[in-house]
């Protein structure tokens, strides 16, 4: 559960980030009729057979399950799509393309309960894996590049799967790297007092993508 | 003080040290086992507990020796190869020890010489933490210290939950997948 292993590093659990991720609206083609759902985080239309509409991830997945609806894929899963951002990725060693915040929970989620919505669908999960080590590896070595002057790390267009994965690891090392490094600057400003005022720097930021 | 409550803190300061007596002592003659009468004589040399040694430090009734973890050999080990310096089953509180004893003794190459270790053993230890499986625990983990072994638990914990959510419901259709791995160059 959040924060129950580690109280000073609070981390999720990956079900608790797809729990998250089910949140994200969805399109799907009911092939029922049913009247419309009042629900605390909103109203979901009147269910017509074969008139598409958004509903939340969730509640596609439940309706899926029952037989109730097909889900419609979104667009960014398509294997043209996919392909490009996985050829992206590769090409720049530095940067992350920009992808839905939730893609690894929302395409585990489909891959598993609408498998037969998708076109081509291993072809898709082989694809997104791909991405998906491309990114975690790129995560990896830039990681390494952190030094102990290093006061924030940047990390543009990550999901929220792989936040969480490095969480824990990221916040200790800096702390490690923190708690190392303060005390020595102030000692060593102390013997070579006479080189220059002590000023309070922030050090260079480390960006994982090049400015 | 981090933690008086900190059970690793604890049992680091549970390290000895070796000082020299600024003054003599009586009625703790239990310290120095080579000792007839039951005091401590001025400029003899004993080994305490580091909790110990800290205050009676901190009353100038000591002087501490630097201990052999961070003398010459082990710097010039650590200038050979950091990470396979074994910190776990000699000095397991490393960092932590040194730390704290940073202020108290007069050399100031401590400090520095802490960083660039861990900075070493950090670059080695990240790869292989991502990707160590639950069960096999591979042996560079009994060299390392409770600190780095802290860190390394963290990405091995998050990792392979992951990868058992990942494969929840999905039971053998997972290994078509494993096939296709191939490592992806970067550089």
């Amino acid at each position: 559960m959040a924060g129950q292993t580690d109280h000073s590093i609070s981390i999720f659990s990956a079900a608790e980030v797809e729990f998250i991720a089910e949140d994200e609206m969805i399109e799907i083609v009911p092939n029922i009729r049913m009247n419309a759902l009042n629900l605390l985080c909103g109203d979901f239309g009147p269910f017509l057979p074969q008139i598409p509409c958004t509903v939340p991830l969730w509640l596609a997945v439940a309706l899926k399950k029952r037989g109730k609806c097909s889900i419609r894929t979104p667009d960014w899963m398509s294997v043209e799509k996919l392909t490009q951002v996985l050829e992206a990725e590769r090409e720049s060693p530095r940067e992350f393309q920009p992808l839905p915040f939730h893609y690894v929970e929302i395409s585990r989620l489909l891959l598993d309960h609408a498998h037969d919505d998708i076109p081509e669908v291993y072809m898709v999960r082989s694809l997104i894996e791909d991405i998906r080590n491309v990114r975690f590896h790129k995560v990896e070595s830039g990681l390494e590049t952190i030094s102990g002057r290093t006061h924030a790390v940047k990390l543009k267009n990550l999901s929220a799967m792989e936040v969480n994965l490095v969480r824990p690891f990221m916040a200790r090392v800096l702390q490690a790297f923190y708690k190392h490094d303060s005390p020595e600057m102030v000692q060593q400003a102390d013997t070579s007092a006479s080189k220059r005022p002590q000023v309070v720097d922030r050090g260079p930021r480390r960006d994982l993508r090049p400015r | 003080m981090p933690g008086y409550y900190d059970i690793s803190d604890i049992l680091m300061e549970d390290e000895a040290v070796s000082v020299v007596f600024h003054v003599g002592a009586n009625g703790v003659g239990l310290l120095d086992p080579g000792t007839e009468t039951n005091s401590v004589e001025k400029g003899a040399k004993i080994d305490l507990p580091f909790w110990l040694a800290h205050e009676l430090c901190r009353r100038r009734a000591v002087s501490i020796t630097i201990p052999s973890c961070f003398g010459q050999k082990m710097k010039k080990d650590v200038q050979a190869d950091a990470a396979c310096v074994d910190l776990g089953t000699r000095y397991p509180y490393f960092y932590e020890f040194g730390c704290k004893l940073f202020p108290l003794v007069g050399d100031k190459s401590i400090g520095p010489f802490l960083r660039h270790t861990f900075a070493n053993r950090y670059k080695e230890m990240l790869s292989k933490s991502h990707t160590a499986s639950l069960n096999a625990i591979p042996k560079f983990v009994l060299r390392l210290s409770k600190e780095e072994y802290q860190l390394f638990e963290a990405a091995r914990s998050s990792m392979v939950e992951f990868k058992k959510w990942r494969v929840r419901d999905l039971g053998l259709m997972k290994t078509t997948i494993v096939g296709h791995k191939r490592k992806t160059d970067l550089h």
